[in-house]
């Protein structure tokens, strides 16, 4: 099914010069901290933590609406310490989202309102179930599919969980998803 | 997103399942579809997914196919973590042994600001020191190691007690009687092979030494013939009883807390002893996962083979069925489905390969490979052909194949009129560089039905009736055979090397939406 435009007012977007789009109605606590290497959409509601740490997002992410971008922290016996958070190409990040892994790869899925606990590593390729709740410092392995049930199925090869062709999936998605993000056309007057 | 929502577009497979195309193959020997059925599923690789360490097979069998270093929680299946703590250890001996050891939790519980000061400090003579210490702890459901009542250890992998079973030591005779079973058989039978062909030497000697001879010498000095030493016999046959324990006695008196009984899931996760109390519960090896690399069963020619390492993503052979047969997306119907309406369907057709293709619609699908389907048979066979080289050979394969492919009809048959496109069109190579050109519609003579056109995708418009008597909510499927071009780089024929073009059909079925509730 092809991806229906999405249309945003020119009011409610800004483009930055490398083809980011950001909403207004976000929360970027921090900006200084928080690199988006181009063409990564933000949607409105979302936060972003970058006064905890760098959090850094590859190309063509799509951050979605009202989900948080949190970086992970670790206790020690003198305090705590929070530490930056790599956020790879082509990642989509579902809506009402809380994410504090300490890594994402590229190609990653993540439903819609999922929760990524501290500091869990999602390799390239996996995919995580819409409203599935991840266990802090849980690795989620390459083609490997974290399901509601807090389960790990699939792997590299497995074609019943993840696609074997999840790359050019995820390319071919968010590549369209930032297509079809488009300003609403001006009225002809 | 394509593959988490049900896609409307869906290909026959040459099995005639019908799948998304993401989850086909394309055999380009073949050259057809393939979909997980179809298709032999061999293991590649061994790795933990936790730790994603690759691990040799003959490793991963003698671990019992169990990662060495992580454990998952007997409680909830999730992985655990090892966790520190710093004990405080006094130099001297002197100390009295039961005094309180604070614990200073390094992890993430918040109880470290509340420890006591250390009793050692009390003590001058006494050299405080700290020594880390580790235990294993869930972080979903706060399950412990010391819940199982094992002791901390000082160093974080390796050196986790394995919990031995019950049957542990009579399980070990029996693999030991067994495999030595096995050699000796073994042996046995590479003996009878060395004795019926003999050694065929350069120079042949008049002694033989070896074979019939030697057996012969010592029969005549009275030793018996030279054996192999017979397996010991060491296990002792199980018995059966009849004698059965009795129940304790306070399962009748004492109430049932089933907060400390075992779930079903938790027992099957140790299934050697399988508890029932929740104390006897152990951290378990986390079980190792593997990487598939998937053969055709017709021609046993790859189709995905995997790279060896856990961490990366790529193929060294990738036949996805997405990179060779055009793709159909369905972008949108022109108006509301209503049975007895002509309506039209946008569809997008976009070629993967690196050269151009000729597209034509059929509605009605072409018989395949020119033979009539029997009509009173839905299931076709046909017998599974293998390589020639390999025939050739006499090679058997041991991989258990199944020696037919049973063909189904599709059934999902389509339920509404499409009418014909009046000619086929063209779909241009893939150019992963036009992407950044500036595109320029060039004024071409375009058949009508082709709305627009960039690089290589096209968008088509067809037009379509559903059928009269269907009812109201139903959904709308048509069903139409794509004839394309597909050149083929490979051939089966090592003499000829250029690429041929082969004309190939695939069915395809579009689930246009439900229909209307009609007006009144």
């Amino acid at each position: 099914m092809e991806i229906p435009d999405t249309f945003y007012s020119k009011d409610e977007y800004v483009e930055t010069a490398s083809g980011n789009k950001v909403s207004r109605h976000t929360v970027l606590c921090g900006s200084q901290n928080i690199v988006l290497n181009g063409k990564v959409i933000v949607q409105s509601g979302a936060i972003i933590r970058g006064d905890l740490a760098n959090v850094r997002a590859g190309r063509y992410c799509v951050i979605g609406k009202d989900s948080v971008i949190r970086p992970p922290y670790k206790q020690f016996s003198k305090g705590i310490a929070f530490f930056p958070m790599h956020i790879g190409d082509h990642v989509f990040i579902g809506e009402g989202a809380v994410v504090s892994a300490a890594s994402i790869g590229s190609c990653v899925y993540i439903g819609k309102n999922a929760i990524i606990g501290r500091r869990c590593i999602l390799k390239d390729c996996c995919v995580i179930e819409d409203g599935a709740v991840l266990p802090p410092e849980t690795t989620v392995a390459s083609y490997m599919r974290y399901t509601v049930k807090g389960t790990i199925e699939g792997a590299q090869g497995n074609p019943y969980f993840v696609p074997a062709a999840m790359q050019d999936e995820m390319i071919n998605y968010t590549k369209s998803f930032y297509e079809h993000f488009v300003r609403t056309p001006a009225p002809a007057s | 997103m394509s593959f988490m929502q049900p896609s409307p577009v869906k290909y026959a497979c040459s099995c005639g399942i019908l799948n998304p195309i993401n989850k086909l193959f394309f055999c380009r020997h073949c050259p057809k579809l393939r979909c997980g059925y179809c298709v032999t599923h061999e293991i590649e690789s061994h790795f933990c997914s936790n730790c994603l360490e690759n691990i040799p097979s003959t490793e991963a069998r003698h671990k019992k196919n169990c990662c060495a270093n992580c454990f998952d929680c007997p409680c909830c299946q999730h992985t655990l973590s090892a966790r520190a703590t710093t004990v405080p250890v006094v130099r001297k001996s002197e100390e009295s042994k039961d005094a309180k050891k604070p614990e200073d939790e390094s992890g993430d519980s918040p109880a470290a600001a509340s420890t006591p000061p250390t009793p050692a400090s009390s003590k001058p003579s006494a050299v405080p020191t700290t020594k880390k210490m580790y235990y294993l702890s869930c972080l979903s459901c706060r399950w412990t190691s010391r819940d199982a009542g094992i002791p901390d250890q000082g160093v974080a992998t390796g050196t986790w007690p394995d919990n031995e079973c019950l049957y542990q030591a009579r399980f070990n005779s029996l693999v030991e009687y067994f495999q030595a079973v096995v050699l000796q058989e073994k042996q046995e039978k590479m003996e009878f092979m060395r004795r019926k062909t003999p050694k065929q030497h350069k120079f042949p000697s008049l002694t033989d030494r070896t074979g019939l001879t030697v057996s012969l010498i010592r029969r005549q000095m009275g030793w018996n013939d030279k054996t192999i030493p017979k397996a010991k016999a060491v296990i002792t046959p199980a018995e059966a009883t009849a004698e059965v324990e009795e129940l304790p006695a306070d399962i009748f008196t004492e109430p049932l807390n089933l907060r400390n009984v075992t779930t079903i899931a938790q027992r099957h996760s140790q299934p050697a002893d399988q508890p029932t109390a929740v104390s006897s519960l152990y951290p378990q090896r986390r079980t190792l996962w593997i990487k598939r690399s998937l053969r055709c069963r017709q021609c046993e020619h790859n189709l995905i083979k995997p790279e060896y390492h856990p961490t990366s993503i790529k193929y060294r052979i990738q036949l996805f069925a997405s990179c060779h047969v055009p793709e159909v997306v369905m972008v949108r119907c022109e108006q509301s489905l209503a049975s007895g309406k002509s309506n039209a369907i946008l569809l997008k057709f976009t070629n993967p390969t690196m050269y151009d293709m000729t597209i034509r619609l059929l509605t009605t699908a072409p018989t395949e490979d020119a033979e009539p389907a029997a009509e009173g048979s839905r299931i076709k066979e046909e017998p599974v052909s293998s390589s020639p080289h390999l025939r050739a050979a006499g090679i058997t394969l041991s991989r258990q194949n199944s020696t037919r492919e049973v063909k189904r009809e599709v059934t999902d048959v389509s339920n509404a009129e499409i009418v014909p496109l009046e000619s086929e069109f063209v779909l241009s190579q893939r150019d992963d560089s036009k992407e950044f050109d500036e595109y320029v519609q060039l004024p071409t003579e375009e058949p009508k039905f082709i709305v627009w056109r960039k690089g290589n995708k096209v968008l088509i418009r067809l037009q379509f009736t559903p059928a009269e008597e269907l009812p109201a909510n139903t959904d709308v499927v048509l069903g139409f055979a794509m004839q394309y071009t597909y050149v083929n780089t490979v051939t089966n024929a090592p003499e000829k090397k250029e690429p041929t073009t082969h004309a190939l059909y695939s069915r395809v079925f579009i689930n246009a939406g439900a229909t209307e509730q009609k007006a009144n």
